[in-house]
């Protein structure tokens, strides 16, 4: 699924994902956000459909914080597999871009992410 | 809405500061830039001890805005910089009608922006991949690497261009210390040999510091400094057990991207000499308050940053905030100070005999470390040279006092350079690697986990022996 690049939306705060997934950790900015309790107050999780909306309670517009060479940073699971395997994490990095649009890579070997 | 209140703001600063500048000094100034730092026999009536509160205001949130407040102060630092910069600039021109302590600091303030924000972003579009296993020597290797450049292209460049392939190589083993080691080495320490390697001694140098006067005065405690905490996290990197991906095939190669940035890097190098009061050939731009160095710069920052390879910026996470973020701070900070210098400066001439060198050197390195060092190492200058009756705003004081009284500014740069690297916001790189690593997942320790568990257990001795062999 992940192996061409997808595409999401944003609005304001809210990121839309083109799929379903469990959280490990979500990186914005410098916040690095690891509750994804539905008490969390960083970000709160909404699933519809085939949809995964995420809600960063502590930016208005995420678009005024990231800039364009900048990215969300995601360790995520599918739905379905197995969250103990870490062959199954998978580490995402997502762009915005003009007119609500999301870029969503796969992270290659020249971004930096640490699980 | 906001942003076009702080540009007019900003604008008045310079504006108000520039024109008086053409009225006030048409008959007392040579024709550069370079003397309006040089020429300076005017006396300035002592402000008033209260106007020093808004520098003290700005520093102590400065201190604790990224730590308790953090995200009122990412949203309102630059008002605030701002106010209270007008603040002093006000009580200044129509208090005191000093214009001339305003334009000394404008032309200053556009000197350190200038090389501060073309090495960042000459050094953003470079990218360094080092395909190695990690093991402790490679490690100190790179340290060691980055100290020294540091030197070359800033504290700053240095931060920048290094701390993701040293994050990069150590990532199954990356630790907190790891990034704090990096800090304490190629943030700070390391650049201690020449005034483009940290902020204080470009300040010295734009008051009049000769260049090369810090590498000779300086090396040898560098030196054992640098050794001692080389040899501390080789200690405990190899008590790291956590493996390298052994899975992975190694090719050994170092690579780069972005190489044709060297040639702005060299540029910028070469152009921090294209000052009139040091090569006489050099046009002079007056009254503007810059010269061909400053708009050199700038040109490097436009150009490497539009002639950069788009690649490189998305792998850099390049992102302007950082500078602008220093930027709008020292405008607040330069402009604040100005009372902050000349009160320190009249106060340590009454003192007198009582400063050493050993006082001048915790003293600046204390409030370094809680303060940013670049302002802490003017304050300073000003008050060892007010001690003998010079003055730091002039630049002639400035070469007499380094060539008769040397020991004291040896004592004011090793302390603001080396303890900047005691809190995340002794120096300006410090709180950038802090941020790039979190960017990157890196979970870093509080400020004051910073201070207690590493700060002052590591560097806190070792200054201390600093102390003991150097300034007793």
């Amino acid at each position: 699924m992940f192996d061409k690049n997808l595409e999401g939306l944003y609005y304001g705060n809210r990121l839309i994902l083109p799929f379903q997934c469990s959280f490990l950790k979500v990186v914005v900015n410098r916040d690095i956000i690891t509750d994804f309790s539905p008490k969390s107050k960083h970000l709160s999780i909404s699933k519809e459909g085939n949809f995964t909306n995420l809600y960063f309670h502590e930016y208005e517009n995420l678009k005024e914080t990231i800039s364009e060479f900048e990215a969300i940073k995601l360790v995520i699971v599918e739905k379905g597999k197995n969250v103990f395997d870490f062959s199954n994490h998978i580490k995402l990095a997502v762009y915005l871009e003009d007119k609500h649009k999301l870029r969503i890579e796969k992270i290659d070997d020249d971004i930096l992410f640490i699980e | 809405m906001l942003n076009k209140i702080l540009f007019s703001a900003l604008s008045f600063l310079i504006i108000s500061a520039s024109n008086l500048f053409a009225v006030s000094y048409q008959d007392t100034l040579t024709n550069n830039v370079g003397a309006v730092l040089q020429t300076d026999a005017v006396q300035h009536t002592l402000p008033d001890p209260f106007i020093v509160l808004p520098f003290v205001i700005l520093l102590l949130m400065i201190a604790t805005g990224p730590v308790f407040y953090k995200h009122f102060w990412e949203h309102h630092y630059p008002k605030i910089a701002i106010i209270l910069g007008l603040i002093t600039v006000v009580y200044y021109l129509f208090v005191l009608g000093d214009s001339h302590s305003l334009l000394h600091t404008l032309t200053e303030y556009i000197s350190f922006i200038a090389l501060l924000s073309s090495l960042f972003v000459a050094s953003g579009g470079i990218l360094v991949k080092v395909d190695k296993k990690v093991t402790p020597v490679l490690n100190v290797g790179l340290l060691l690497f980055g100290a020294l450049i540091s030197n070359v292209i800033g504290t700053t460049g240095a931060s920048m261009l290094l701390i993701r392939p040293y994050i990069k190589v150590n990532q199954n083993r990356i630790s907190p210390y790891h990034i704090i080691f990096f800090i304490f080495i190629v943030s700070n320490i390391g650049g201690a040999l020449t005034p483009i390697g940290d902020p204080p001694l470009f300040l010295g140098f734009l008051r009049g510091v000769p260049f090369f006067w810090v590498i000779g005065a300086v090396w040898f405690i560098w030196l054992p400094t640098l050794i001692l905490l080389l040899l501390v996290f080789y200690f405990i990197d190899s008590r790291n057990k956590a493996e390298a991906n052994e899975s992975k095939t190694y090719s050994g190669k170092i690579e780069f991207k972005g190489l044709k940035n060297l040639i702005y890097l060299t540029i910028i190098l070469v152009s921090v000499f294209l000052d009139p009061s040091i090569l006489s050939w050099v046009p002079s731009l007056y009254p503007l308050p810059f010269g061909i160095r400053e708009i050199i710069m700038f040109a490097v920052v436009f150009i490497s940053y539009k002639a950069a390879d788009k690649e490189v910026l998305k792998a850099n996470e390049f992102d302007f905030e950082p500078i602008k973020e220093v930027a709008y701070l020292f405008v607040g900070i330069f402009a604040t100070m100005i009372p902050a210098l000349q009160l320190i400066a009249n106060q340590a001439k009454e003192m007198g005999e009582k400063l050493s060198e050993g006082i001048f050197y915790w003293a600046t390195g204390l409030l370094s470390g809680f303060l940013d060092n670049a302002p802490t190492y003017l304050n300073f200058l000003s008050a060892s040279m007010g001690k003998y009756g010079l003055d730091v705003n002039n630049s002639s004081h400035v070469i007499q006092f380094t060539n008769n009284y040397e020991s004291y500014l040896v004592a004011i740069s090793v302390a603001a350079v080396f303890f900047g690297a005691m809190t995340y916001i002794g120096n300006g790189p410090n709180f950038m690697v802090k941020a790039i690593s979190e960017r990157a997942g890196i979970t870093m320790p509080s400020f004051f986990v910073y201070l207690i568990k590493y700060a002052v257990p590591i560097l806190l001795p070792i200054f201390f022996l600093v102390w003991l062999v150097f300034f007793i």
